[in-house]
């Protein structure tokens, strides 16, 4: 049996059961069948026609074959380090269902030019709202409608706006109904997130399920990018050659911070934070290193409106650009979509909407809504005060957030501010085949996302889509599916986009911003602070697991019980104690990811650093997570002590493939950042380490198994065996951990490293402090003898402990100076009001 | 009356600011009662971009970005405003106030213009305690300046002036609380309370006189920014080319007064967030700043 036959014979069952009388999602008053459209099955319990084409193959998939494919769906996308942020949530992966959802060629047609119509219908709203206000004057739209809904700013409603295409990029959440019939269920107009989770929901999915997506004959979604990117290049005001555009995001911390990051890199655009952004004279710079600020153009927007100018709007956000209103007022800049675009995300419009249409473009409106009532109109208000004791309706605000409550509460919050909140039947959701481990094909609602792009003088919707499949009874977690819009003909150009040009002349991203070098400058010393620490635990186990250690409580203890404890020592120098016993400990270094210092903290703080910059990175990247990941999970579920050095390692290998991808990056700023952090932290921890094992005398057997055990954690066991043929002493030690130059592992190694690589950035003037601080520290180490460092002093080494002291102490006085020169922008904005301006 | 109007405002820092970008509302504005005859805005130190806009509300608006280093930004401005005060149609006055709510009757003429001023605004929350508060003075079928005027001198009677009560972001709540406030707070208290029931209202920012005309007292809250409220009366008649969108009752909660020649308007909007004299943002390590604003309004001798 396979799985969509299995699936279609379920759903042919049920449908037979539930034929007579009592429909699983039937309304007590009996009207017309409410049973879910299956997106799949049709009636007949044959294939509907979108499948026709992928029948053969699509029929003889197996639970087994869909199984694995499920597996590497979850791996692929953890390759690529897809993940969705959830408020106050660490990120989670991102969900992708292997069974797309497929939509014939001649329902798209229809969808398509609903969609295209309802974009422009929008965007002619957006222009008269900001305007003229014929819509309000004409009482087309009640005025409360738009005044009263938080997305309109009057601060972009000045007679000095002007901005004709105001919508560059429109999305449309549709519902499809037990009729058949898509509607909208909104309108994503803000800032509208998805495009870059649709493409690499068609990346992975072509990998997994090949033969399929052959059969199928797809639009390919890339001519679709190259089209958005000439796009935004167009949107740029004035006839710029070569007009600058950058996509702004809120941060690494918001939602869909994946999906910023993935269209920044594939349309070759920066990804930049409201403080990369500054207005001087009424234009928008992007500030670079040292004092180079370079003219913006066009500015992609992902941060809502709200948050986009201190000056005008919230004076409490950081993540916008004081100044952005009016540099796009004086027509510097554009912004894509418009500031004022939110006004649409408003339920209350929906309504109004067939009116509009018929005023502002001379046409019925196509594509219709669910159907929504607004309360501050008497009589739909009466229809929602009806519909409220029913199941099917939902109360909302006018920004659309659902209010909850009894019937009884509702509408009491209507009758108190009725204009404020609409009523939105609720539809019964169209089914598809969601595959569910150990469960098969289970048939569970969804909505799709689709995307309208302003390109030339009409608007094109991208052919496919992005798929969710909602949360509901099956207990099983929402997650997301590709949509497959077949081609009419295999000849049909590809998004019907035959005219645009590839992407091959993507400019390359020239200036990094100073928040990127600090991203790129942190990611560097995470990784190396994470691989030091894994080295150490490492060193530590093993001397810990020696041979030679007898057995037994009351055994006397070894030198080798003194070196653990010597080496468990500098652990605690690092990170601190947490755990007595010792495997206790060294688990907690690798995995515990609430414990400052430990592995897995590193990892996190690194993988925040990389989303950062992840427009900048090779998608490599992101596979070093999941094999340390994998890595770690076995040590969760594997309690045997052996397991900490064999998961140590794997972790370990993976941050060494970190390495081999810096390796092959292009030799920029980035690049000497990552380099610069991760030598400054290798000096640091070299400090540290030698500080607590190399300073006190423990006598010979004790100080032999430490310095062992420094050297392998030192990375520099095999060339000490080669030169010092075993015989360990703490001068030799020194020699080649402090000294050597040509031993990468070596504090002087990784100074001069620095050097090289700091002198590269074009804030380095051969003077400047962070200069000055690593040639006096060059200097020391070049003056510095071993013999005078091992002078014995008492029970320790007097010398040797003041030198790494000082030299510790520089090195952090050299990381601060770095920070200041190269990454600091200046003090962070502030509202100028902090006292009050109306005199008391 | 002509006054000679100025305003300035002088934020002090303790470090140097390195960008200071902002936004005044400090021009008067041309009314049927109120010409500016000369207005000029004067930045200190002169700052690299100054440019001037007319807002949502019909304002003119300020931009400024100084970009010098500087511990002292001084923003003043001189303006010569001839004041006759408002003259006003009272046939409407009397209508009984339900008939003058936009969002219940939008077929009223220029009601969908005045549904911005009857919807809630950011500083000013139509809360229960304010719907009460109105619901006093705005009784069923009485006339709306009757009623309106009635909340004003209940405003003033019932609320203490003070200005340690409240700060500049004082919540409706809070001036309820503390039973006390300055200007902004009366004018947003009113606010609240008309809007509340229906009625249109909004915030004006301007001075009054220092030195009164003869014979007239002296008003609190000269010497500085004041505010009050204006509140929206429909015109009875049909609306003729837009020209009978209703007229707007300016009422003084602070002074319990209507509106007169010793009133000069700058800006008005939905509640003071819309208008304030001086907001901006700016680049500093400065860890305190202090603020002076002297306002002043002297009648033109010559006059």
């Amino acid at each position: 049996m396979t799985v969509l036959r299995e699936y279609a014979e379920a759903l042919g069952l049920r449908a037979a059961t539930d034929q007579p009388d009592g429909r699983p999602d039937g309304r007590p008053d009996g009207r017309p069948d409410s049973r879910p459209y299956d997106e799949v099955v049709g009636p007949d319990g044959t294939l509907r026609p979108a499948w026709k084409p992928m029948a053969e193959t699509a029929l003889s998939i197996t639970p087994a074959t869909l199984s694995r494919i499920g597996h590497d769906v979850e791996r692929f996308l953890a390759d690529d380090g897809v993940t969705y942020l959830r408020p106050g949530a660490r990120p989670q992966p991102w969900r992708l269902d292997p069974v797309p959802l497929v939509i014939d060629p001649t329902q798209w047609r229809t969808l398509e030019v609903g969609l295209v119509q309802r974009a422009e219908l929008l965007n002619a709203m957006l222009v008269d709202l900001y305007g003229p206000q014929r819509l309000l004057a004409d009482g087309i739209v009640p005025a409360a409608v738009v005044f009263g809904h938080r997305g309109f700013h009057r601060a972009v409603a000045r007679p000095s706006n002007h901005d004709p295409r105001p919508l560059v990029l429109a999305a449309t959440d549709l519902g499809r109904g037990p009729d058949g019939e898509w509607r909208v269920l909104a309108d994503r107009t803000q800032a509208p997130s998805g495009i870059g989770y649709a493409m690499e929901n068609r990346r992975v999915v072509s990998r997994v399920l090949p033969e399929l997506h052959r059969d199928a004959g797809l639009h390919r979604m890339e001519p679709y990018f190259a089209a958005l990117r000439s796009a935004l290049l167009e949107s740029a005001p004035g006839d710029q050659a070569d007009p600058r555009v950058v996509v702004l995001s809120p941060g690494t911390h918001s939602e869909t911070a994946y999906d910023q990051a993935f269209l920044a890199s594939t349309l070759g655009f920066p990804l930049v934070q409201g403080a990369d952004l500054t207005v001087r004279n009424g234009e928008v710079l992007m500030r670079g290193n040292g004092d180079r600020l370079e003219r913006v153009d066009v500015i992609l927007r992902r941060v809502d409106a709200t948050w986009s100018d201190p000056l005008e709007l919230r004076g409490d956000s950081r993540l916008g650009v004081a100044g952005l209103i009016e540099a796009v007022r004086r027509g510097t800049v554009r912004v894509v979509n418009g500031l004022g675009a939110g006004v649409l995300e408003n339920p209350g419009l929906v309504p109004y909407l067939p009116a509009a249409s018929e005023a502002l473009l001379g046409e019925p409106l196509r594509l219709g809504s669910i159907a929504t009532w607004w309360c501050g109109d008497p009589v739909q208000r009466a229809e929602v005060e009806q519909r409220l004791a029913g199941q099917d309706l939902v109360v909302r605000t006018l920004e659309g957030a659902i209010v909850e409550g009894t019937p009884e509460e509702l509408l009491a919050r209507i009758a108190a501010d009725p204009y404020r909140f609409v009523g939105q039947e609720q539809i019964t959701l169209s089914r598809a085949p969601t595959w569910a481990e150990g469960r098969g094909a289970v048939g569970r609602p969804l909505t799709l996302r689709t995307f309208s792009l302003r390109y030339g003088s009409a608007y094109r919707p991208l052919v496919g889509g992005l798929a969710s499949v909602r949360a509901d009874d099956s207990g099983l977690p929402p997650c997301s599916k590709d949509v497959w819009v077949l081609k009419e003909s295999p000849e049909a150009a590809d998004q019907g986009l035959a005219d645009v040009l590839p992407m091959t002349h993507t400019r390359s991203v020239t200036v990094l911003v100073p928040r990127a070098l600090e991203d790129m400058f942190w990611s560097g010393r995470y990784a190396e602070r994470a691989e030091d620490l894994v080295r150490l635990v490492l060193a530590t186990q093993a001397l810990a697991e020696a041979p030679d250690r007898p057995a037994g409580p009351t055994r006397p203890q070894t030198s080798a019980d003194v070196g653990v404890e010597v080496m468990r020592g500098a652990l605690g120098r690092l990170v601190g104690h947490v755990h007595a016993e010792i495997d206790a400990e060294l688990r907690s270094l690798l995995l515990d990811a609430d414990r400052p210092g430990s592995a897995a903290q590193s990892l996190v703080a690194l993988r925040r650093a990389f989303s950062g910059v992840r427009d900048q990175l090779s998608p490599d990247v992101w596979r070093i997570f999941t094999s340390a990941d994998r890595a770690a999970q076995e040590l969760w579920d594997n309690p045997h002590s052996l397991q900490i050095a064999e998961s140590g390692a794997e972790m370990l290998h993976g941050i060494l493939a970190m390495q081999g991808i810096v390796a092959s990056m292009i030799r920029d700023e980035g690049y000497h950042s990552i380099r610069m952090g991760r030598f400054l932290e290798r000096a640091m921890q070299l400090c540290q380490l030698l500080r607590a094992t190399t300073t006190v005398r423990r006598g010979l057997e004790v100080d032999r198994a430490v310095l062992d055990a420094v050297l392998t954690s030192a990375e520099s066991a095999v060339t000490h065996r080669r030169r010092y043929r075993g015989y360990v002493r703490t001068g030799g030690v020194l020699d080649l951990l402090i000294m050597d130059r040509d031993n990468p592992r070596s504090l002087a190694f990784c100074l001069h490293e620095l050097r090289l690589h700091l002198d590269q950035l074009p804030g380095s003037t051969g003077s400047s402090r962070p200069e000055r601080l690593l040639d006096d520290l060059i200097e020391t180490v070049d003056r510095t003898e071993v013999a005078g460092l091992v002078a014995i002093g008492g029970v320790g080494r007097p010398n040797l402990e003041a030198f790494l002291d000082q030299v510790h102490a520089q090195l952090v006085r050299l990381a601060e100076a770095i920070s200041d020169l190269h990454f600091t922008t200046g003090p962070a904005p502030r509202p100028l009001n902090a006292l009050p301006a109306v005199h008391r | 009356m002509r006054y000679t109007v100025d305003h300035t405002t002088v934020y002090a820092y303790d470090d140097d600011v390195t960008d200071s970008v902002g936004i005044a509302n400090v021009t008067p504005r041309e009314l049927p009662h109120q010409h500016v005859e000369t207005t000029q805005v004067r930045i200190t130190p002169a700052p690299a971009d100054q440019s001037t806009d007319v807002d949502f509300y019909g304002n003119t608006v300020t931009y400024f970005q100084v970009l010098q280093p500087h511990r002292r930004l001084e923003i003043s401005a001189t303006s010569v405003v001839d004041v006759t005060g408002p003259t006003w149609d009272e046939t409407a006055f009397d209508q009984p106030w339900e008939r003058a709510r936009p969002l219940a009757d939008t077929a009223l003429p220029g009601a969908w213009r005045a549904a911005d001023l009857a919807v809630a605004s950011p500083l000013v929350e139509q809360t229960q305690e304010a719907y009460d508060f109105g619901a006093v003075s705005l009784t069923e079928g009485r006339g709306l300046v009757e009623a309106a005027e009635d909340l004003m001198h209940r405003v003033h009677a019932g609320f203490d002036y003070d200005d340690t009560a409240t700060t500049v972001t004082s919540t409706i709540p809070e001036v309820f609380a503390a039973r006390g406030g300055v200007c902004q707070d009366f004018a947003h208290l009113m606010l609240a309370c008309l809007r509340a029931h229906g009625l249109a209202a909004r915030y004006v920012s301007g001075y009054l006189a220092t030195t009164p005309p003869p014979g007239k007292p002296r008003l609190v809250g000269a010497d500085a920014s004041h505010a009050w409220v204006e509140v929206w009366l429909p015109h009875l008649g049909a609306d003729l080319n837009g020209a009978g969108s209703g007229q707007w009752l300016a009422l003084d909660p602070t002074n319990d007064t209507r509106a007169d020649d010793r009133y000069v308007s700058v800006a008005w909007g939905r509640d003071y967030a819309d208008v304030p004299p001086a907001k901006g943002v700016i680049y500093t390590e400065a860890t305190t700043s202090t603020l002076t604003v002297s306002v002043d309004v002297a009648p033109d001798q010559q006059e």
